[in-house]
């Protein structure tokens, strides 16, 4: 039943975004966090990727939504096809949400194989973050 | 016409082409002009800082210009929202300028020149003779009509019929005139470097002319991405429909 709550409250965080999904003002892209979790959701799509993660931490178990950079430029950034999956461990890095609940946006990602994609340095996350807001 | 000198003219053609093929420039068979067909991405300077994007010094607007910028300003700041926010293209000139640091396409031919930006499959024809649409014929848009004329070695693009667009960088009005002059180089690694000088005069909106230079490097047997970016959106749409229908 957890999951089911879990999940519906995914849903309606999902449909109060359609309208400002490439908004990226509440996105701290001055820090950097990394979050692991099972991949319960995720689509290589443009402009963002969309990723939910079953995290387990201090807080507990929860399902946390983030999004991600265009999948275009992931793949620039070494993302392929089917390199991320259902059921699958992976560690991502974000930029956190300003205030401080969880999700994010993700800049870059570590596979279940151990590979490693998107962006790395601080230029890098300078263009990211441009490239979020739609400059 | 004398046959030697049909053959003096037939040696020099010859000699033009071949210094152009020594120069590294290659060239539309037809019509003797560089060819910019192939993907081409935002060429940074070995060594150098990643060119920077959005920025740059104040541009020379005028009152009124100014007062609608930052009435849009005002408007968008609360929640960030941009035009791509909502799968619009960028519109011109900012399309040329760099499209998002997304790649672009260029397939080239000598009376039509296609230009696909992969950031929301922006595309803009450059038409070139008698391809050129008629003044009266033209509807407005956020990337005008382009027409094109080579000088020498220089593409010459010329945008009329935009409209007045505030939501990005260079804000222009409808009267705006944008001339883009193209030209090949070689870059210090040796690729090729295609440098795009904008030029866009607008006395509604500016006090003198806005000048802007964007440079990109070729890339060899590069591809564009599909870039569909309503997706997102209607696969939100298709979700809430499935709850919908489960209640």
């Amino acid at each position: 039943m957890r999951h089911v709550v879990c999940t519906a409250g995914v849903l309606v965080l999902l449909a109060a975004t359609v309208s400002a999904h490439h908004s990226a003002i509440q996105f701290d892209f001055a820090n950097t966090k990394t979050v692991s979790g099972v991949v319960m959701k995720f689509r290589a799509i443009n402009p963002h990727m969309q990723l939910v993660l079953r995290v387990k931490d201090a807080k507990g178990e929860r399902d946390i939504v983030f999004e991600g950079h265009s999948t275009n430029n992931m793949y620039r950034a070494g993302y392929r096809d089917n390199m991320i999956k259902v059921g699958d461990t992976i560690t991502v890095y974000i930029a956190p949400l300003r205030d401080g609940s969880d999700g994010g946006y993700v800049t870059a990602a570590v596979t279940a194989d151990g590979v490693r994609f998107g962006a790395r340095s601080r230029a890098e996350l300078a263009r990211e973050r441009e490239r979020a807001e739609g400059k | 016409m004398h046959q030697r000198s049909r053959a003096v003219i037939r040696l020099f053609a010859t000699a033009c082409v071949g210094a152009c093929v020594l120069a590294g420039v290659s060239m539309d068979a037809q019509q003797q002009h560089p060819d910019f067909t192939g993907v081409w991405t935002t060429y940074n300077e070995p060594g150098a800082a990643p060119a920077g994007r959005g920025g740059g010094p104040p541009l020379p607007l005028k009152e009124e210009a100014r007062r609608k910028v930052e009435r849009y300003q005002a408007l968008v700041k609360p929640t960030g929202d941009t035009p791509g926010g909502y799968c619009l293209g960028t519109g011109m000139p900012g399309s040329m300028l760099g499209s998002g640091g997304y790649p672009m396409e260029i397939h080239q031919r000598p009376e039509q020149i296609i230009i696909v930006y992969e950031a929301h499959n922006e595309i803009r024809r450059v038409y070139l003779g008698d391809r050129i649409v008629p003044a009266a014929d033209r509807l407005p848009g956020r990337n005008g009509h382009s027409s094109g004329r080579w000088e020498g070695n220089m593409l010459v693009v010329e945008t009329t019929h935009l409209v007045e667009q505030v939501d990005q960088r260079y804000a222009h009005s409808a009267n705006a005139r944008i001339v883009e002059r193209y030209d090949l180089e070689k870059g210090k690694d040796g690729g090729d470097v295609l440098v795009a000088e904008m030029t866009m005069t607008d006395p509604e909106f500016y006090s003198e002319p806005v000048k802007a230079v964007k440079k990109w490097a070729r890339v060899p047997n590069g591809h564009l991405l599909p870039y569909e970016c309503a997706e997102e959106n209607w696969l939100k749409r298709l979700e809430e429909l499935e709850q919908g229908a489960k209640k």
